[in-house]
């Protein structure tokens, strides 16, 4: 449909369209079923806040079409045009194979593993010879049968065919053919919940606002944890952000949660979930910081598709099941069953979605399917009932529509029903079945899952909220019940839609105003805020002539967001200013310090770098041990090496603008010379000023293209210097030798790693933990110490015998003295300070590069300035 | 390949489209109105079997800008619907009526009559027979207007009357929209279908001369007709009709018992059973009863003092009598096991009492006679209404409990 509808074409009978207000003295006033004006709710952030930190677990991802699909270019071509999937069972069948062997084959591959052979080599003729079979060629014939994958002329190979044909039949733990079939369902299972997941429906979250009025306060009612299986009662504060008070009361259960379901009845709250197998009630008392009690819990043999709670009576909900079973569950008394049909009720149609919810008589329940509601009457089910709703003409319903969510508004009017379809939402009343009192076609991309009715004081409108899951869409209606005298002889009103809908921020749509991210952090970051929605609550608060409007929406990933609606008092139409403001791209007033703000930055700001950094600390915590040992890049360098040039030289100045200048003409630079006439000047520069740095060296010769020469250069004159260096090392180690014990664990990170990433040129994230220690001559560094190194006498002697007692004096363990010490002789160093690699140390080490002796050959050993030692 | 070409096409039609759904929800009426001039390329190539083309698509989304956008400019829309008119010709009339109830809701009553007549006298081959619903639809509404001009001139008529000077042109031509209103309305109304409106006006005409055979049939036609929709407006109009023709209480009640049995929680409920309490006969009594005990079920009577007042009032007089306790035993029955929790909670007692006293006394009298003295919701309000010293509570109190008794039998 389309939302240029101000009122809708008539059915067969769609009855007035535009209705006189009848008086007998005026003239009769036309009145159109879409008001023009409705009340104006402007958002007060530019997007949608968390509300609560993100739990500590890591959140799997549900599957994505791409895992369960199968992707082929034959296969796209064969379908172009076709609408239907295929899905890649033979992909699932073979992970299954290779993920669960045990379960697989586990006896017969152990009763037969004598039998095949897996080596590469040819068998020998022996006796095992004709009990043997080799595997290898199997697997080659199935890696050649893969890659022809798609080849039209594809025919098996035979020996698979005759291995397949042998062993078919026994190979398997479980046969064959129950576990295909097993697969197959639980994939189309899945294919179809991506398509469309109605579990869903209604939604994992629920407001429950608090009785007095004074404080801003309520309880948000959501599942958490990993599984979705914690049941959380979190207190929240309504203040400018709402935000948690206190630890929320928390129950775990068996299932995942897929609906949360309140209502309020004489000032207490019962809220009823649903998983799949089991339904829970809680009640919750109306006083704040009250406890929630559980009640009772009911399992089903076939997944619940529906829970409500009723409005009227406490302890009293509504279950349906996939089964066609409609049940009235009173805590007190147990199960009552209303109705068992399999089959649905106007017409038929496959989906075993059923939903049930209570009506303006409390022992009248409306049940639905996806042809249409009815309404039995619970004293006498199968006598007293009447259809509510029929997919058909007399709504005027597309080909193919279907009910995908009724409601009871009876907050808002006691016999009025909302029901939503892929299409359309309607309100009907109960008065008038099967003839909607409004229609409105929503042209929501994915179907309203979850709705939510905040009801207007008379004379003001009532505002729907509807939501889609997998889109994140969501609406903001607003409709008026009655909009002329019900008092006129006791006729029946229709309703009046008021106001444009309005479509309000979803959860990804804050994903644009946060700061720029690493880009595999975006991707993990997009993943997460683009969950499917799961749930949606809203309040309305009034705070004296000040109304908002503050509504959460959950993800899959278990994050709860919220918004705040701000109420603009009745102004003359101005101009769109918003046309402009929203447009722009990337525009990220949230992250700007709004003038108002005292903090500098927004509060919503705030909120999202603290839920960010809770996030990347979930994100970092899991994989912890998987992680590579990393290094701190600090010490690697000194803080010398660090410093940049002081800022951009004159030529960099130069071809910064030219390139820049080329990329705007989008042109390309074939040549540097006629602005930088000799590109090598440029590292040249840097020489100077940085002094005889190997790394800068090495770096200038890469620049200026001639590194084989450098290396060349390097090498011979290496030769000459180790065998100075091995000359000297022989010397020391003569000297040092009483006195090794004594520093004999300090360990020194530093030479190792900046000479190795001298060497390769690469970060230290090259060093992998696999690599061996190098060549630690004191046996193996002591246990705890970070991974490595070998350990040299200190350059100094006397100085090191005195200042590894001074550090003992002071309680340094022994290990973190050397590391103490360097870290101190770096900052102590001041800035005209060569690379801190005394020769003595790096002689020491077998280095498997020649050149490691350079910086000890090229400065002579000298004292290093220490402080106080 | 052409293939591909047609996939391409429909895919950037269906991104035009999402952004003009973006821009509508926003409110950015002016951005939609950029795009939706993109979106009209799609009708080159009109491929699609979809529910709603192209070509309807602009139509209403268009109407859509325009409606929020050019701020009441009439002339700009009426252009605009003139070309979707001749865009296409398979919703010529749909689109008139639109155009007619714009007109109308903007007051240009003239205008509005001027393009139903156009519409009406509209042909176009097979099409013309194809769209008989719509055009009933319009000889409706042209109807409807012609009898809004009728009544605008008797009211000039009975004021001028009223000075003892009849225009006999005026009569003549009051008389002359009578006859166009009627043969139209007359029509419409015979279709299945939801026409309160319609119906309303008929009859007020056929009043106004005097056919009162006639409109009681219309109206009963209306009301009883199966292949209509269950409406309770219908038995609405038929009730105020009877009692306008003055006509018997037998006849009202048989009205107002359909009414019961459709809708029992209709408004008129309280009035039919005041009705049935006044009756002589026993029956009628006893469906009062019934019919209030029904009405008080509905989430909507929860608070309705008056109903709550009329079923005191019935079972009071029972209670007092003795004759009947079987009466309000038989209603009790399916009710006990709800009712105490949905009318009679302390809680309910509380806010009662804080928001309505003679409600919470009008039904503390209700739950002591029927759940006895010690019930919760008695007990709270009769302590409060003696602590307040308030003269009918305590002989509410005295009340019930020397009626007690009663209660064992009720609920026995």
């Amino acid at each position: 449909g389309g939302p240029g509808r101000p009122r809708e074409p008539a059915g067969r009978s769609g009855g007035a369209l535009t209705l006189p207000l009848r008086s007998p003295q005026a003239q009769p006033a036309f009145v159109p079923r879409r008001g023009a004006t409705g009340e104006r709710w402007e958002a007060a952030e530019a997007a949608a806040v968390p509300v609560l930190l993100p739990s500590a677990g890591c959140w799997i991802p549900s599957p994505a079409p791409e895992d369960i699909l199968y992707r082929s270019s034959l296969c796209r071509k064969l379908r172009a045009g076709k609408s239907g999937a295929t899905l890649d069972f033979a992909k699932q069948l073979g992970h299954f194979f290779v993920d669960h062997p045990e379960d697989a084959f586990g006896s017969l591959g152990r009763l037969l593993h004598k039998n095949f052979y897996l080596g590469n080599a040819k068998l020998k003729v022996t006796v095992s010879r004709n009990s043997t079979i080799r595997m290898t060629a199997l697997v080659e014939d199935i890696d050649r049968l893969e890659a022809r994958r798609g080849c039209p002329r594809q025919h098996l190979a035979s020996r698979l065919r005759w291995f397949s044909h042998l062993c078919r039949d026994w190979l398997f733990e479980v046969p064959l053919g129950l576990l295909a079939d097993c697969l197959h369902e639980e994939l189309a299972q899945q294919w179809s919940n991506l398509l469309f997941d109605d579990s869903l429906t209604g939604g994992a979250l629920a407001w429950l606002p608090s009785e007095d009025r004074e404080t801003p306060v309520g309880r948000l009612v959501h599942p958490g944890g990993q599984a979705m299986n914690h049941l959380y009662f979190q207190d929240v504060v309504l203040e400018e952000l709402p935000h948690a008070r206190g630890p929320p009361a928390q129950f775990e259960l068996s299932e995942r949660i897929r609906q949360v379901a309140a209502a309020r009845v004489d000032g207490q709250d019962f809220v009823g979930v649903r998983s799949d197998y089991h339904c829970g009630v809680w009640r919750v008392p109306g006083k704040t910081r009250a406890v929630p009690i559980p009640l009772q819990v009911i399992r089903t043999d076939v997944p619940a598709s529906c829970l409500t709670v009723s409005p009227h009576l406490p302890g009293e909900l509504s279950v349906c099941t996939q089964s066609g079973t409609v049940y009235l569950w009173s805590v007190e008394t147990g199960l009552q069953q209303l109705r068992h049909d399999p089959q649905t009720m106007f017409f038929r149609d496959h989906s075993p979605w059923r939903w049930s919810d209570f009506t303006a008589h409390p022992r009248v329940l409306s049940c639905a399917d996806r042809t249409g509601l009815q309404c039995l009457d619970a004293r006498a089910p199968k006598r007293c009932h009447f259809d509510l709703f029929k997919v058909g003409e007399e709504a005027g319903c597309q080909q193919g529509e279907r009910v995908v969510l009724p409601m009871y508004l009876g907050r808002a009017h006691p016999s009025q029903y909302l029901v939503t379809t892929q299409f359309s939402m309607y309100v009907l009343d109960e008065r008038l079945p099967l003839v909607p009192v409004l229609k409105w076609a929503h042209m929501m991309k994915a179907p309203p899952l979850f709705a939510h009715l905040m009801p207007g004081k008379p004379g003001r409108s009532h505002k729907v909220l509807l939501g889609a899951s997998r889109t994140q869409e969501l609406l903001l209606l607003q409709y008026r019940d009655s909009f002329w005298g019900v008092s006129s002889g006791g006729s029946q009103s229709a309703c009046q839609l008021v106001g444009t809908p309005q479509k309000l921020h979803s959860i990804t749509g804050c994903l644009q105003h946060l700061p720029t991210q690493l880009p595999h952090r975006h991707h993990l970051l997009q993943q997460r805020l683009s969950a499917s929605a799961a749930g949606l609550a809203a309040t309305l608060q009034e705070d004296g002539p000040r109304k908002s409007m503050l509504i959460f929406q959950l993800s899959e990933a278990g994050d709860v967001f919220c918004q705040r609606l701000i109420h603009k008092a009745a102004q003359p139409p101005a101009p769109p200013s918003r046309d402009e403001a929203t447009t722009a791209p990337r525009s990220s007033p949230l992250f700007e310090a709004p003038a108002s703000s005292p903090h500098g930055l927004g509060t919503a700001a705030l909120r999202y770098r603290r839920w960010l950094r809770a996030l990347s600390r979930a994100w970092r915590e899991p994989p912890w041990h998987t992680w590579p040992p990393s290094l701190s890049q600090r010490r690697l360098f000194t803080h010398r090496d660090l410093e940049g040039p002081a800022g951009p030289s004159s030529l960099q100045k130069q071809v910064r603008q030219r390139l820049r200048q080329t990329m705007q003409e989008g042109g390309r630079i074939q040549r540097w010379e006629p602005l930088a006439l000799q590109p090598p000047p440029l590292p040249q520069t840097l020489e100077l000023a940085g002094g005889p740095d190997p790394l800068s060296n090495r770096l200038t010769a890469a620049w200026a293209g001639d590194w084989d020469q450098w290396w060349e250069d390097r090498t011979s004159f290496s030769v000459a210097q180790r065998q100075r260096a091995l000359r000297e090392r022989r010397r020391r180690q003569k000297r040092a030798q009483g006195r090794r014990s004594l520093s004999a664990s300090f360990t020194s990170s530093l030479t190792y790693q900046s000479e190795l990433s001298e060497l390769s040129d690469v970060g230290p994230s090259l060093l992998s933990p696999g690599r061996p220690p190098v060549l630690s001559q004191e046996g193996s560094p002591p246990a705890g110490s970070p991974p490595v190194r070998s350990h040299p006498p200190s350059p100094a002697p006397d100085e090191a015998l005195l200042s590894s007692q001074s550090l003992r004096c002071r309680g340094i363990p022994k290990e973190r003295r050397k590391t103490l010490r360097d870290y101190l002789s770096v900052w102590a160093e001041g800035p005209p300070e060569p690379p801190e690699l005394p020769g003595s140390q790096a002689s020491q080490l077998c280095f498997p590069s020649s050149q490691s002796q350079l910086s000890s050959a090229s400065q002579p050993r000298r004292k290093r300035p220490r402080m106080g030692f | 390949s052409s293939n591909e070409l047609k996939l391409n096409f429909k895919k950037s039609k269906e991104a035009c489209l999402s952004y003009i759904q973006d821009a509508l929800l926003q409110k950015q009426w002016k951005r939609a109105a950029e795009f939706l001039t993109c979106y009209v390329e799609s009708l080159e190539k009109d491929y699609s079997r979809e529910h709603i083309g192209p070509s309807e698509m602009i139509w209403r989304i268009g109407t859509e800008i325009l409606w929020h956008h050019s701020q009441n400019r009439m002339k700009e829309f009426s252009c605009f619907m003139e070309q979707m008119k001749t865009l296409g010709v398979k919703r010529y009339l749909k689109v008139c009526l639109e155009h007619v109830f714009h007109l109308l809701c903007n007051g240009q009553i003239d205008e509005a009559y001027q393009n139903l007549s156009l519409a009406e006298s509209w042909r176009f081959g097979e099409q013309t027979a194809i769209q008989d619903k719509e055009i009933k639809l319009i000889q409706a509404y042209r109807g409807l207007l012609d009898y809004c001009s009728w009544s605008k001139q008797k009211k000039i008529l009975l004021e001028h009357g009223e000075d003892g000077f009849a225009d006999l042109a005026v009569e003549q031509e009051m008389h002359g929209y009578f006859r166009k209103a009627a043969v139209n309305l007359k029509e419409i109304i015979k279709i299945p279908g939801v026409w309160d409106v319609f119906v309303k006006c008929y009859v007020d005409l056929l009043e106004f001369y005097g056919e009162h055979n006639e409109a009681r049939q219309v109206l009963n036609e209306y009301a009883y007709n199966s292949k209509f929709p269950a409406n309770p407006n219908a038995h609405v109009y038929l009730y105020q009709f009877l009692k306008r023709q003055g006509e018997s209480k037998k006849s009202l009640i048989s009205a107002l018992k359909i009414l019961h049995d459709i809708v029992p929680s209709h408004e008129l409920m309280i009035d039919f059973n005041t009705m049935l309490q006044k009756s002589k006969k026993r029956k009628k009594r006893q469906l009062g009863l019934e019919v209030i005990f029904a009405a008080l079920d509905y989430a909507g009577w929860k608070e309705n003092a008056k109903a709550w007042s009329c079923l005191a009032r019935q079972v009071k007089q029972i209670v007092i009598s003795e004759k009947h306790l079987d009466w309000i035993k038989q209603e009790w029955n399916s009710r006990k096991d709800w009712w105490p929790d949905f009318h009679f909670s302390r809680y309910l007692a509380k806010r009662n009492w804080q928001e309505n006293k003679s409600l919470s006394y009008e039904k503390a009298l209700v739950a002591g006679i029927l759940l006895g003295k010690d019930c919760k919701y008695f007990k709270y309000v009769s302590h409060q209404g003696c602590k307040a010293r308030l003269k009918r509570f305590r002989i509410l109190k005295k009340f019930v409990t020397r009626h007690n008794p009663v209660y064992l039998r009720i609920s026995g």
